[in-house]
């Protein structure tokens, strides 16, 4: 049994000097903000930026079978939750409680080596996953054909076009049966018959009692393969429920 | 720190993919890390022997021991302070205890010092030396450079994802320290502020320890007993740094 429990959770993002802008704290309020710059940028008494609140007191719970879709505006704290989901960023305030096996594609640069071949990445990954070499051995031709590379697999990663490279990460990321699945947006930017496989392959891995969290912008995607929709505005939830009626509210505000 | 261990498999692949992607594209590859080191030893025996009361085939020893000790603690600390900055994309997408990093790390600065004694046990059977019951001493030797570059690692790769002054400022001492460290010169009958900057600086004890027994010498004590007091020391203050700021090391990165 797999689940999630996320009981007021808070994400600041410390930024040690790399905001430039030092603005009088008492002339923030006239600034015309964007992205609610007040209530997320976390200033010292001098007015330096010094964090961004990502996330400001979540709490929510999925259960097994969950196909859980997060919808949100650029920079709403979709990614940042599922960074903290997949056990990447431990929680500032609050708890996070993930029981499962769990995998996750967040950023399609990330966990891949560049210099290395297809082949070779998906041995790291199945070891950094915590796979036996003979499993991922067993894996390989599962995997190999998922992707559909063929022998670019023997190329090294930096000579491939991000979607053949969104390829290989879904196909290993799903390919030793995690139960917990937590996905960015980036799917969406796949071709046609990427996109038929990848569902192909959501549908039949929450058929085993998985969870899904997929972040997106795009509505088909999250109807498709959704059957629940939390919306996140500046880093609070603001609604949470059966995918249609959150898309719906989203779609009319 | 336990837990990464046990994941050896992972470290070794990621180390050495490492190194095979450092000598891809080169003529000599690997060999690189015999010729540069066997230049090293040649060149500076050759040239400073004139300023040493040392006969030469004791202190072509000295120098390719010294010099060999003196890379892998050096490479420690340097390696140390990018450990977790060059591991970003791996630690930004799955959650690996940390320490898998330092072992990667390791394994591959022991690489190196493995190479380099290859070299140095040729020249002892090209010297026509041989092992006395002293050369024993070697191993824990050894065994303590391992401790410590895992200690150096660990604290000064989370001290330097959060304060990145800190790399340039290791590079900087490190270029100093060879010259006041006893490999280029012998600590043997020197007196005066010279004798007592080399007492001072832990290198020469380090290097020390190992050195003396592979030279046919006894342990020396005092060495001895101040490389384990400063192993503790770094030790306990690498665990407290860890339990208190491994949770921020995504943050910082």
């Amino acid at each position: 049994m797999s689940f999630i429990d996320v009981k007021s959770l808070s994400v600041t993002y410390p930024l040690f000097n790399r905001a430039s802008s030092s603005l009088d704290a008492s002339a923030t309020l006239d600034v015309s903000e964007g992205y609610n710059a007040t209530s997320r940028l976390l200033r010292a008494p001098n007015g330096q930026i010094i964090g961004v609140r990502a996330l400001r007191d979540v709490s929510f719970k999925v259960e097994t079978g969950e196909r859980v879709g997060l919808i949100g505006s650029n920079g709403s704290g979709k990614t940042t939750l599922l960074q903290v989901l997949a056990g990447i960023y431990p929680p500032d305030h609050g708890t996070v409680e993930v029981r499962g096996r769990t995998t996750s594609l967040v950023n399609i640069n990330l966990g891949i080596r560049n210099e290395a071949s297809g082949n070779k990445n998906i041995t790291l990954r199945g070891l950094a996953s915590g796979h036996s070499r003979s499993e991922i051995e067993a894996r390989r031709s599962e995997i190999a054909a998922f992707t559909g590379l063929g022998e670019f697999l023997d190329l090294p990663v930096e000579t491939y076009s991000a979607g053949m490279r969104m390829r290989l990460n879904f196909a290993i990321a799903t390919a030793f049966e995690p139960e917990i699945l937590i996905l960015d947006e980036w799917l969406s930017a796949g071709d046609a018959s990427f996109r038929k496989m990848a569902n192909e392959r959501m549908a039949s891995f929450v058929g085993k009692a998985g969870i899904v969290i997929l972040a997106s912008h795009s509505m088909s995607l999250l109807l498709e393969n959704c059957t629940r929709a939390i919306w996140l505005d500046n880093g609070t939830i603001r609604s949470d429920g059966p995918i249609k009626e959150v898309l719906k509210e989203y779609s009319t505000s | 720190m336990a837990s990464g261990l046990m994941k050896a498999e992972l470290w070794f692949e990621f180390a050495k993919d490492e190194i095979q992607h450092r000598f891809r594209r080169s003529l000599l590859g690997v060999s690189w890390l015999f010729v540069s080191f066997a230049m090293f030893v040649a060149g500076v025996a050759y040239f400073f022997s004139g300023f040493v009361s040392m006969p030469m085939d004791q202190f072509v020893f000295h120098v390719a021991i010294g010099y060999a000790a003196y890379l892998f603690i050096i490479g420690n600390l340097i390696d140390g302070c990018e450990v977790f900055t060059s591991s970003k994309i791996w630690i930004k997408a799955m959650p690996l205890p940390y320490s898998v990093h330092v072992y990667r790390s390791i394994t591959r600065s022991v690489l190196t010092f493995t190479m380099q004694f290859i070299i140095i046990i040729a020249l002892m059977i090209l010297y026509g030396r041989t092992p006395s019951i002293s050369y024993l001493w070697a191993i824990p030797a050894v065994f303590v450079y391992l401790v410590n570059a895992v200690f150096i690692q660990y604290f000064l790769g989370l001290a330097a994802a959060r304060h990145r002054d800190l790399g340039h400022l290791v590079t900087s001492i490190s270029r100093l320290l060879i010259f006041v460290t006893p490999i280029l010169w012998s600590r043997e009958g020197m007196a005066g502020q010279r004798a007592f900057v080399a007492d001072l600086n832990p290198l020469t004890h380090y290097v020390e320890v190992l050195r003396a027994p592979l030279m046919g010498e006894p342990p020396r004590l005092t060495s001895w007993a101040i490389v384990i007091i400063i192993t503790i020391i770094s030790g306990a203050i690498t665990l407290l740094v860890a339990a208190a700021f491994r949770r921020r090391l995504p943050y910082w990165l």
